[in-house]
């Protein structure tokens, strides 16, 4: 070791060691900053080998204890490297920090190993962490903390933390989505920036529930569309139509008035609770039917019609804004050949419960036939659905890509619906008699949710487009711009508590299916 | 005997076609082949998942390589997605003997940044319960020490302590292991009715104990056969590595943050440093053993200064720390802790840079390990004192 002039009461100050460290290497410093009790000082990465071993020779400085070394992302600059040094005979510490060569994509420093022994591991994670290239250090690989074959740069912004792609976070936000009066924060991307976290995320997120989702019976036109680029729009918002269509709806009271738009998840919220209240009944009268243990097939078809209306009404709403005929005839065949193959899965699921059902009860076979046809009805409302609520996002022009979208989601929901109604018929058709009964209603049911449910991002979407819209046009309005973001605000709150309301009818029918099954 | 007569002798108690792995040199003296003896990831000696490749020729440890990350659990990448108020529950859980320590640095650097002040009982109350985790920790790593050398009494010792303070602790905090004690500004709560004069008599009855450790432990001739001359480890090679806590302290230099940049209020209280004079696995442990001492004193002093008055600030609706960055450094008890916290102006952390002792300590056993015994490689593993989660984050 060198000869330590440095003590505790010689302790050089922040500007004299920049002084110092000046004179030594030169243009290498350049720039200091002392910012809550830590001096940093920023070095040119070709600087960074001598900074370090100038920092543990230089008498007056004497950083002998090597603290850390760790990388930070810089966003679209590349990535930073901090090398905290300490002093054991001043009590002073200074950390370093140099900007990697070579941008995002090859980040690159000189290694610190051969001036302190502990930079090898520290550097091995930095690389393992950020991908930075210690040139001249023993050996990077293999990647200390992650295994082996990890494809990928974990602390880096742009790699995505895998909870959150699987399950977006439980809240209504982010953390770092809102800002103090609860308005979105808009913030201004740079190259190798990542999307927000939570759009990103969630997007992602309904990505994997379509992929998980069973793949529908219908044979999908290939989706595979040129990319038209749309001028003026950031990447993000390619998916959404362009933002004249918005502007150009005649029937946008739904859409655009936050009050109808209430009203409207008022109904939706009301017939729901209706449904439930059906479903309840329902079980209620399975449980007589059983007590009496007489036929009474008639029952069962009774409470089934008075859900049929509930399940009609938002259909009617939707229906007075002028169904579109022009729709794309593409988009209509496929959605009738959906409904074909839904009524036909139905129709199975009803003969195979009458199939087990009809060994045993003669009577309660009856009610099995019904079902096929209500789930035809149904089917068939959920094919004119979308045609209603094209009307408030203009289907002449509407971009193939947001059909083919929604059709997608449609999909997905009748698969879950699906997936449901079958759980629910297994369990009901595993009872034998009078159980089984129920079990061929149980599509049907679900089936109308589906209806339900493919309802409404039709008539979020128009909304949801609309805020696209004003986002990607300069706030030159700054009233406008708070105007529309409490809008957004009090949108998102409705959406809310429409999700939370369809979470209790849900559950509701769960409780009815639990019921059943106890019988 | 010539090398021709040596040979036919070995192989002579060989199974026909057994394959001898032995090497002749040219004086006639054998050498047996390198073997590579791969200890962990689960063993007893590793307190974890942790996994130690040695080199050995014959009983001799030629080169020794640590493989680590069985333990990764992303603590970093996690609380760049958290509150500040949020990461206290990710941080406390790195290394799970010190739940207490570890929160109280990521605190004091959130509280740095925002610029926050933390009133005088909270700092109080702080330095109090950081200084039981501390003794909390000790006592495992003196039964767990001593177990690894072949001594079982000394862990029954600990845990008849240890669970008398986790006891005391569960009062205040509700945890045992993972406190969540601490909040930006202050702490969760109050303590409890009666808790200071309680840890004043568990204080007396610790020390009270003291010696039995000292006499069970200290005082045992096979002990110090393992340990005294064991994996010495040099001053300026500690520094470079970036070696801390006793492993530090037992090469001799009594660098301690509670002394040397005192934060919370340790600069009103005499801290004693015990310091080692050689840096072998004999000194790690004496250091170890005599902090739990200086803690006892310390609370003594904290029982003395505590004072009255609120322990939390009213946190505003956001919690945003302004654009920057700041390096907090606090003693855990297996060494220096430090956090690199840097914000981007936004609710989360933009980078929560753990400086974990373990990880450093551990980089120092391919040094110590050369060159000797495998019995004592055992001996050096268990006297860096580290716990694998810390080492892994």
């Amino acid at each position: 070791m060198t000869e330590v002039l440095a003590h505790k009461g010689r302790a050089l100050t922040p500007e004299e060691t920049e002084q110092l460290l000046r004179d030594r290497l030169g243009d290498h410093v350049q720039q200091a900053v002392v910012e809550y009790g830590v001096f940093t000082l920023w070095i040119s990465p070709d600087g960074w080998l001598d900074a370090a071993r100038t920092c543990r020779d230089e008498r007056l400085l004497a950083y002998d204890m090597f603290d850390s070394l760790f990388g930070v992302d810089a966003r679209g600059d590349g990535i930073d490297v901090v090398a905290v040094l300490y002093s054991t005979s001043t009590g002073n510490r200074i950390a370093l920090r140099a900007r990697c060569e070579g941008g995002r994509e090859a980040p690159s420093l000189p290694s610190v190993t051969e001036v302190y022994r502990g930079a090898e591991w520290m550097e091995r994670e930095t690389y393992d962490m950020f991908g930075v290239d210690f040139s001249g250090h023993p050996g990077l690989e293999p990647r200390i903390l992650t295994v082996e074959n990890f494809e990928g740069w974990p602390l880096r912004k742009d790699f995505h933390l895998a909870s959150r792609v699987a399950k977006p976070w439980p809240g209504v936000a982010e953390p770092v989505e809102l800002d103090e009066e609860g308005n979105k924060i808009e913030r201004e991307r740079t190259i190798g920036d990542a999307p927000g976290p939570y759009e990103l995320d969630k997007a992602m997120a309904e990505q994997a529930k379509v992929v998980n989702a069973p793949p529908p019976a219908p044979a999908v036109e290939p989706e595979a569309q040129p990319a038209e680029p749309l001028e003026g729009q950031p990447p993000g918002a390619a998916d959404s139509p362009a933002p004249d269509s918005a502007d150009t709806t005649d029937g946008s009271e739904a859409g655009g008035d936050p009050a109808a738009r209430a009203k409207a998840k008022a109904d939706e919220r009301r017939k729901r609770q209706a449904e439930a209240r059906a479903a309840k009944a329902r079980a209620r009268a399975e449980k007589a039917k059983q007590a009496e243990a007489a036929p009474a097939a008639e029952e069962d078809v009774a409470p089934a019609a008075e859900a049929a209306p509930a399940a009609e009404q938002p259909k009617a709403g939707s229906g007075t804004e002028a169904p579109d005929e022009d729709e794309d005839p593409r988009v209509a065949a496929r959605r009738k050949r959906q409904a074909e193959a839904r009524a036909a899965r139905a129709k199975a699921r009803a003969d195979k419960a009458a199939g087990s059902g009809g060994g045993v009860a003669g009577d309660a076979t009856s009610s099995a036939p019904q079902a096929p046809a209500e789930t035809v009805t149904e089917a068939s409302d959920t094919a004119a659905e979308p045609a209603g609520s094209g009307t408030e996002a203009p289907d002449e022009d509407e971009d193939p890509r947001v059909a083919a979208r929604r059709k997608r989601q449609a999909e997905a929901r009748a698969a879950r619906a699906k997936a449901r109604a079958d759980k629910a018929a297994g369990s009901g058709g595993g009872v034998a008699g009078d159980a089984t009964s129920s079990a061929p209603q149980a599509p049907a049911e679900t089936v109308t949710e589906a209806s339900d449910t493919a309802a409404e991002p039709a008539a979020a979407e128009p909304a949801r487009e609309q805020s696209a819209a004003g986002e990607s046009s300069p706030p030159d309005d700054p009233a406008a711009a708070a105007k529309a973001k409490a809008e957004a605000r009090r949108k998102r709150q409705a959406e809310l508590r429409a999700a939370r309301a369809k979470a209790r009818a849900e559950k509701a029918e769960q409780s009815e299916t639990d019921g059943e099954e106890d019988a | 005997m010539s090398d021709l007569d040596v040979r036919e002798e070995v192989l002579a108690g060989t199974a026909p076609g057994e394959d001898v792995a032995i090497e002749f040199s040219g004086d006639g003296d054998f050498r047996t082949a390198d073997m590579s003896l791969s200890i962990g990831p689960a063993h007893p000696a590793t307190h974890g998942v942790f996994r130690i490749v040695l080199e050995m020729d014959g009983e001799r440890v030629r080169d020794a390589r640590p493989v680590i990350g069985y333990m990764h659990r992303g603590f970093e990448k996690l609380a760049e997605h958290r509150d500040y108020r949020q990461i206290f529950a990710l941080v406390n859980r790195h290394d799970w003997l010190s739940g207490f320590s570890n929160e109280l640095g990521a605190a004091l650097a959130v509280e740095k940044l925002m610029e926050f002040e933390v009133p005088d009982r909270a700092q109080w109350i702080r330095m109090l319960i950081a200084e039981w985790n501390r003794i909390l920790n000790h006592l495992m790593f003196i039964g767990s020490y001593a177990l690894e050398l072949g001594a079982i009494t000394p862990m029954f010792y600990a845990f008849r302590e240890r669970e008398e303070i986790q006891h005391l602790l569960e009062s205040a905090t509700g945890g045992r292991l993972h406190f969540t004690y601490n909040q930006v500004g202050g702490l969760k709560i109050d303590l409890p009715k009666g808790f200071l004069a309680e840890s004043d008599q568990l204080t007396s009855l610790v020390r009270s104990r003291f010696p039995d450790y000292v006499d069970l432990v200290l005082g045992n001739e096979i002990f110090h056969g393992r340990t005294k001359g064991v994996g010495p480890l040099p001053l300026d090679v500690a520094l470079s590595i970036g070696v801390s806590g006793p492993t530090l302290q037992a090469t001799g230099l009594p660098e301690d943050p509670r002394v040397t940049e005192p934060y919370l209020k340790y600069s009103e209280i005499d801290v004693e440093v015990p310091v080692g004079e050689n840096g072998d696995a004999f000194d790690r442990f004496y250091c170890l053993l005599h902090r739990i001492r200086v803690s006892l004193d310390i609370i003594d002093q904290i029982h003395d200064h505590i004072p009255a008055g609120p322990v939390n600030t009213k946190l505003p609706k956001m919690v945003k720390a302004p654009e920057g960055a700041t390096y907090v450094r606090t003693e855990n008890p297996l060494g220096q802790l430090g956090y690199w916290l840097e914000s981007d102006g936004g609710r989360t952390p933009w980078r929560l840079k753990m400086r974990t002792p373990s990880f450093s300590n551990v980089q120092a056993i391919p040094y110590l390990m050369r060159g000797q015994l495998l019995p004592d490689a055992i001996s050096i593993l268990g006297s860096v004192f580290f716990v694998v989660g810390d080492i892994d984050r």
